[in-house]
Parts: C-alpha cells; sequence; structure tokens
C-alpha cells in the first residue's frame, strides 16, 4: 500500500485501561478521551508531534484485549494494524497486571513490525509488591520496554526516544517460538498458502490467524475462493484440536498464555500477600451486595444536586446581561430585518453560552470525574440486574450514563457493546435518556414554575419509560443478550489534569458540532418569525398541537426547532408566545406546561443524535428511532392530557 | 465439577472447562481468563445479579453475568495439596 504523506505513522495499541490513551494525551496534548472504564476510546485520533525534529503521525486506538476482535470497537485497531501498516507500533501494558497484558504483546510481536513496550503504571505495579526487572523482560521480548507512569509524564521523553531509535532500526528480527508441534502445525498451513493470498503481516501470522478465525465468516469466504486451502485449515485445525483436546483457537491462546506467564514470571517478582490498601477496602464498600446499591443511589442523587446547585446561579448570572443586552438591542434598531438577524445571533450564541454550559459544563466535569476513578464499571455491575429485566446488561449501563451529558457521545460510546442486537436497543433506548439540554428545560420549566419535587416525580417517571421501552424493544428480538463480561478495573486516584482535559475535549465537540445547528437554527426561526412564515407552520401543526395536545398554535413551530436542539424548544417558546420568562404561567396553564414538557422531552431526537444514529448504527435504526420518540410522545402526551385533564 | 454459579464463596477455585459458545469462550480468553487459573468468587449482588471474580493468576477481576457465570466449570482447590 502506498504511503498517504512522508511522515511516519506510529499506532498506540494497548489493552483496555492500560493509559494508552493518557500517554498520548501526555505525548499529543489534548486530543484522545481517556477514562477508566474499559473501551472508551472508541474512535481513534490522529495528531502530528515534532520529536527531537522528526515530525510524527501519532494515532491513538481503542483498547483492544486481542486482535481477535469481539466488539466494533475492537474492529479499529485490526484495519489500522493490516491495511494503513503503520511504521512503529508502541504497545502501552498495564503493568500491574502485567501477565495477561504480554499476550497482546506477544500478538504484535508476531506481526513483525517495529515495536516499543511502554510499561505503564508502574508506580501501582509497585504498590501491589511487583519488581519489574525491565532489562530482562526486554531481552525476553526481544523488543525496547521503557517503564511509564503516563499521568506523570515518568519516561515519556525515553519512550519517544527509544521509539525513534526502533524507527530507524526497524523490525529487530526476534522471533518468540510456540511449542514444537503447534509450530510444526502453522508452518504446515503457512505451506499451504498460495503465494498471491493476501497476506497480512507476514505468511506464519496470517496462518495462525486463519486457524484461530471465527469459523463462520472466514471458512465460508475461504471455501468459495481456495477450496484446497480450505481443506488444509481443516486439517490442521482437526489435528490441533485432537492433540491438546480443545478447539484449536484455544489451543493457539494457550500458547501465547503460556509463554506470558512464562516471561511475566522470568522477569517479574511478586511479593504476594501485601496489606489491603485503603483504595481496596472502599472498592469492597462500593461494589457491597447492600451498601453498593445505597452508594449507587447517593451517587447520583449527588451528581444531580451537584450540578443543579452550580448550574441554577450560573445560569442566571449569565441569563441577565444578555436579556439587557437584547433589550437595548430592541430599542437601538428597531424592528427591522436587522434586528431580528441580530437578535437571532444573540439567541443562539447566548442560549448555548447561558443555557446550556452551566449544566453542561459541570456535568461533563462530574462525568469524567465518576470514569476515571472506575465507578462507571461498578455501575455496570451493579446494575446488571435491572438491566438483564429490560433485555439488555450492565455494560449498557456506561453509555446510559452517558447520555444524561449528551446522547451524541452515548450513540457512539454504544461500540463497546459486543452484540448487534445489544446496540441497537441500547440505541433506540438512548434519546429517551434526558439530556443536558432536556434536563435544563426540565428544570426551567417543570422545577421553575411547579417545584422542586415536579422536576423528580417527572425524572422518576422517565427512568421508568425507560424500564418499560426496554422491555417491549427487547420483545422484537428473539435472540438474548449475550450477558456481561466486563472487566472491572482497578480504582483510581483521578488526575484533575486529566479530568480537566476530558471536559475540555468533550466541551470542544459540543461547540464544534452543536452550538453552529443552534446559532443557525436560532436565525432561521428569527427570520421566519420576521416574514411570519412561522404562522403557516403552525396551521399546519395545529391538529396535532391544538386539538390533539390542547396547546397554544404558536408553540407549534418551537416544536420544529426543539428537532435541531432540544433546548432552543425552550428559548422559542418564549420568543413564540412573545412573553418574558417571568410571566409564562399567565399565558398557559399548568397542564399545558406538563403535556408540553413531555412532549418536548420524547418527541424525535435532536438533529445530532439522528445524525450520530445513522452514522453509527445505520439509517434504518436513525429512522426508527425517530418514529419511535414521536409515536411515545404523542401517546405519552395525550394520556397526560388526560389524567390531569387540560 | 460444578458451575461458577454453585461454588462456595470461601474457597479457591480452578476453572476446568467453559460450556458456552466459541464468541463467549474466545472473549474470556482475551480477558485472561484460561483453564486451570485459581479464581476467588468476591461479591454476588443480592438481586441475584451478576458474580465478581477475582482471578488471582492474572491477578484481574472480572464482573459475569449470570448466564455466562452459569458456563463456567470449576472445581474446588484443596489448600493442603
Amino acid at each position: 500500500m502506498t504511503k498517504k504523506n512522508s511522515y511516519p505513522d506510529v499506532i498506540f495499541i494497548g489493552q483496555p485501561n492500560s493509559g494508552k490513551s493518557t500517554l498520548f494525551n501526555a505525548i499529543a496534548g489534548l486530543k484522545a478521551q481517556t477514562s477508566n472504564f474499559p473501551g472508551t476510546t472508541v474512535a481513534h485520533t490522529h495528531s502530528k508531534v515534532t520529536i527531537e525534529g522528526q515530525v510524527l503521525n501519532i494515532i491513538d486506538l481503542p483498547g483492544t484485549y486481542s486482535l481477535n476482535p469481539s466488539d466494533p470497537a475492537e474492529r479499529v485497531p485490526l484495519v489500522h494494524l493490516f491495511h494503513e501498516k503503520p511504521d512503529l507500533i508502541i504497545n502501552v501494558l498495564d503493568a500491574s497486571t502485567l501477565g495477561r497484558s504480554l499476550e497482546l504483546t506477544l500478538e504484535l510481536i508476531e506481526l513483525e513490525y517495529p515495536l516499543v513496550v511502554a510499561l505503564n503504571m508502574v508506580d501501582l505495579a509497585e504498590k501491589k509488591g511487583m519488581e519489574i526487572d525491565s532489562k530482562k523482560l526486554e531481552t525476553l521480548l526481544g523488543v525496547p520496554v521503557v517503564l511509564t507512569v503516563a499521568l506523570h509524564g515518568r519516561g515519556v521523553k525515553e519512550l519517544l526516544h527509544r521509539a525513534l531509535q526502533t524507527l530507524e532500526k526497524g523490525w529487530s528480527g526476534f522471533r518468540i517460538e510456540w511449542s514444537k508441534d503447534v509450530e510444526e502445525k502453522v508452518e504446515e498451513l503457512e505451506k499451504h498458502i498460495p503465494e498471491d493470498f493476501p497476506v497480512v503481516a507476514n505468511r506464519r501470522f496470517t496462518a495462525a490467524k486463519m486457524i484461530e478465525a471465527g469459523k463462520l465468516l472466514f471458512d465460508d469466504m475461504l471455501k468459495d475462493i481456495n477450496p484446497p486451502l480450505k481443506k488444509s485449515l481443516d486439517e490442521v485445525r482437526q489435528e490441533l484440536e485432537l492433540m491438546h483436546n480443545a478447539p484449536a483457537y484455544e489451543v493457539i491462546a494457550a500458547e501465547r498464555h503460556h509463554l506470558a506467564l512464562k516471561i511475566f514470571e522470568e522477569s517479574c517478582r511478586v511479593e504476594r500477600g501485601k496489606r489491603l490498601s485503603l483504595l481496596e477496602k472502599v472498592d469492597d464498600i462500593i461494589l457491597h451486595p447492600l451498601l453498593g446499591y445505597v452508594i449507587l443511589i447517593l451517587v447520583f442523587l449527588g451528581f444531580f444536586f451537584i450540578i443543579f446547585k452550580i448550574g441554577n446561579p450560573l445560569e442566571e448570572l449569565l441569563l441577565r446581561p444578555l436579556d439587557s443586552l437584547r433589550y437595548t438591542l430592541s430599542l437601538r434598531l428597531g424592528g427591522g430585518v436587522f434586528f431580528y438577524l441580530v437578535d437571532g445571533l444573540l439567541q443562539g450564541v447566548g442560549g448555548g453560552v447561558a443555557i446550556v454550559l452551566p449544566y453542561f459544563l459541570p456535568l461533563l466535569f462530574l462525568m469524567s470525574f465518576l470514569e476515571d476513578i472506575g465507578y462507571l464499571a461498578r455501575a455496570g455491575f451493579l446494575m446488571d440486574t435491572f438491566m438483564h429485566r429490560i433485555g439488555l446488561h450492565g455494560k449498557s449501563v456506561s453509555p446510559f450514563i452517558l447520555g444524561f451529558g449528551c446522547n451524541v457521545p452515548a450513540v457512539v460510546s454504544t461500540r463497546i457493546l459486543e452484540s448487534r442486537r445489544d446496540r441497537i436497543i441500547t440505541a433506540l433506548m438512548i434519546p429517551f435518556i434526558p439530556c443536558a439540554a432536556r434536563t435544563t428545560i426540565i428544570l426551567a420549566l417543570v422545577a421553575f414554575y411547579l417545584g422542586p419535587l415536579w422536576a423528580l416525580g417527572f425524572y422518576l417517571f422517565n427512568i421508568i419509560l425507560l424500564g418499560i421501552l426496554g422491555r417491549v424493544i427487547s420483545l422484537f428480538f428473539k435472540t438474548p443478550s449475550p450477558g456481561l463480561i466486563l472487566e472491572i478495573p482497578s480504582l483510581k486516584i483521578p488526575s484533575l489534569k486529566n479530568m480537566w482535559r476530558k471536559t475540555f475535549f468533550e466541551l470542544k465537540s459540543f461547540l464544534k458540532f452543536a452550538w453552529p445547528i443552534l446559532i443557525v437554527g436560532s436565525v432561521v426561526l428569527a427570520f421566519l418569525q420576521y416574514f411570519h412564515f412561522d404562522r403557516y407552520l403552525n396551521i399546519i401543526l395545529s391538529p396535532l398541537v391544538e386539538k390533539a395536545l390542547g396547546l397554544p398554535q404558536e408553540l407549534g413551530v418551537t416544536l420544529v426547532f426543539g428537532f435541531l436542539r432540544k433546548e432552543l424548544s425552550l428559548i422559542m417558546m418564549l420568543q413564540a408566545l412573545d412573553v418574558g420568562y417571568t410571566d409564562l404561567m399567565t399565558i398557559i396553564s399548568r397542564q399545558q406546561l406538563i403535556v408540553f414538557t413531555v412532549f418536548i422531552s420524547f418527541f424525535i431526537p435532536c438533529l445530532s443524535t439522528v445524525a450520530i444514529l445513522w452514522r453509527e448504527i445505520g439509517k434504518k435504526v436513525a429512522l426508527l428511532s425517530m418514529a419511535l420518540n414521536t409515536g411515545v410522545a404523542v401517546i405519552l402526551s395525550l394520556i397526560v392530557r388526560i389524567i390531569i385533564g387540560s | 465439577m460444578i458451575s461458577l454459579i454453585q461454588a462456595p464463596h470461601d474457597k479457591p477455585l480452578r476453572i476446568v472447562d467453559f460450556k458456552g459458545g466459541h464468541g463467549i469462550h474466545r472473549r474470556l480468553l482475551a480477558l485472561g481468563l484460561h483453564k486451570n487459573h485459581i479464581i476467588e468468587l468476591d461479591s454476588q449482588s443480592i438481586f441475584r445479579g451478576p458474580v465478581l471474580i477475582k482471578d488471582v493468576t492474572s491477578d484481574i477481576s472480572v464482573a459475569l453475568g449470570r448466564g455466562i457465570a452459569q458456563k463456567i466449570m470449576v472445581e474446588i482447590v484443596d489448600e493442603k495439596k
């Protein structure tokens, strides 16, 4: 394959939670996203850096346990490894789980690409009583090994230095052999691979991967394109299975495993029986069969309490100057088209700053805190039982929690789910989770006018709805969920720097992706109003808005714009009814307020969410999601209207 | 030989077999749960939830749904030996 540019590609690869993204960040600055939840880097990040005068194109890939992918996020590294042949691999290992982590390293060594090992989190390993001899490890693996603590930048300079050296020298030529009988079988298959076969990395690696490959997909393909090769593959597999009394893929996995353990034992001395550290004691309480749930509830109540306590005064503080600015402008500019343009711009820019950011920013920060200490994985464990009742399992908890921040990253993070079934169900449910924008609406309308208890009730109702929906949606899938397999990483004391980095990263992507839509939407609405076009929209929508929901006809247009960004509906509601925030209740009734909030919360996922559903899960699911949300919103609003009788 | 669900909490266990499909088996292997590993049951949530195991051999903790735990066969390690 030809190179796209002259800069060498350096990829970072490692198992989930190896601190790969933190290391990458230490080198690249504010780029990749890190956390203490297995599989948070779901998309990859590119960055250009200059090291010792040499420009490198560095790429951070999602964590992967092995080169046999089992979820969509794990497929990303493979595409990079095999199609875009990197010039250098930096394999990041969690030193505290060295034995297990070495299995991936051994697989990477089989690729015969230039490779450097970064033995990360050595401080944690030392605390666990592990004493690692990096020189010995280097000899055993035949590749440079550098000890690092990415969080504090320790060892980063040396890592880069040795990376450049390795880049220059190329592959070391060092091979690690398996036991004789397995090696012979791999060699046998290797001989049957024709010259023109699309070999991945090298012939031995290709042969080994063929033996390991999933039977369904790969074998069918091979049967069609090369029947003799398929025959020898079957023979080799059968012989291996007979010899070892285990499936062929397990034989290969066991080879790597035993080698890894051997290397681990030779290069690391473990002082067993160290005292339980404070964090481990804390962990016992967090995962306690009873206390764990009490803590879980407290964490989430506290979570929202803090956000509201920070968000509310901040919002008021920011809204005041905005309102007075608009007032001044309306006096200066009169009612011309120019005023509408400026006012629309101001509403869009200001709406983003004053309404979304006060809640969004603390939410992102707290979320990154929960992620970094490792609480999300634990929440997944605790919630697994309940998730089973709605046809999913504990791994979906993390996308759901992210959904409270913003539905868009939540949909992206469904990549960590292994089965397509779970991905679709989770993705269809995410748009029903009140994101920061909808929380803003619930707070600004329900809590402000009707009191905080109503808002809390609304939330409870929303969670019950999620449960019912999950159950109903899973009825349409015949296969059951494959079940939870989730590594629980050790609890970590988070780094403030890391948390800020992540918050900033999320904020940046919000500003880049959603803010422009918000601004354009506001300007368009302003123009619509100037040309009185909104009236036509209102008339078209009036059977739904006025007849079915019993709301003022003017609110029709706000629904259309709720599609762009949910919080737009709130801003535009006031704009459309032409009242100040504090005077709203003089125009509409309590019932109307509740019906409006219910409808706006559940109806159609916002444009950004639909776009990401389309890209991530597919067109059908995106369209289905729109239909499902709208249907549920209409039905629920009608029920609510009948119950409280407006 | 008993399944992980039936196994006692206070004794070290050895993984003997996997009864599940290939996909799940591969995933467990990739996570570092191999045959002959010594594991301990850490915690079990009250609502018949998942089990949390600590793999002593590779020093990792993994949460497993009940369905999967049922497919992992273990034996109690005799500490006297």
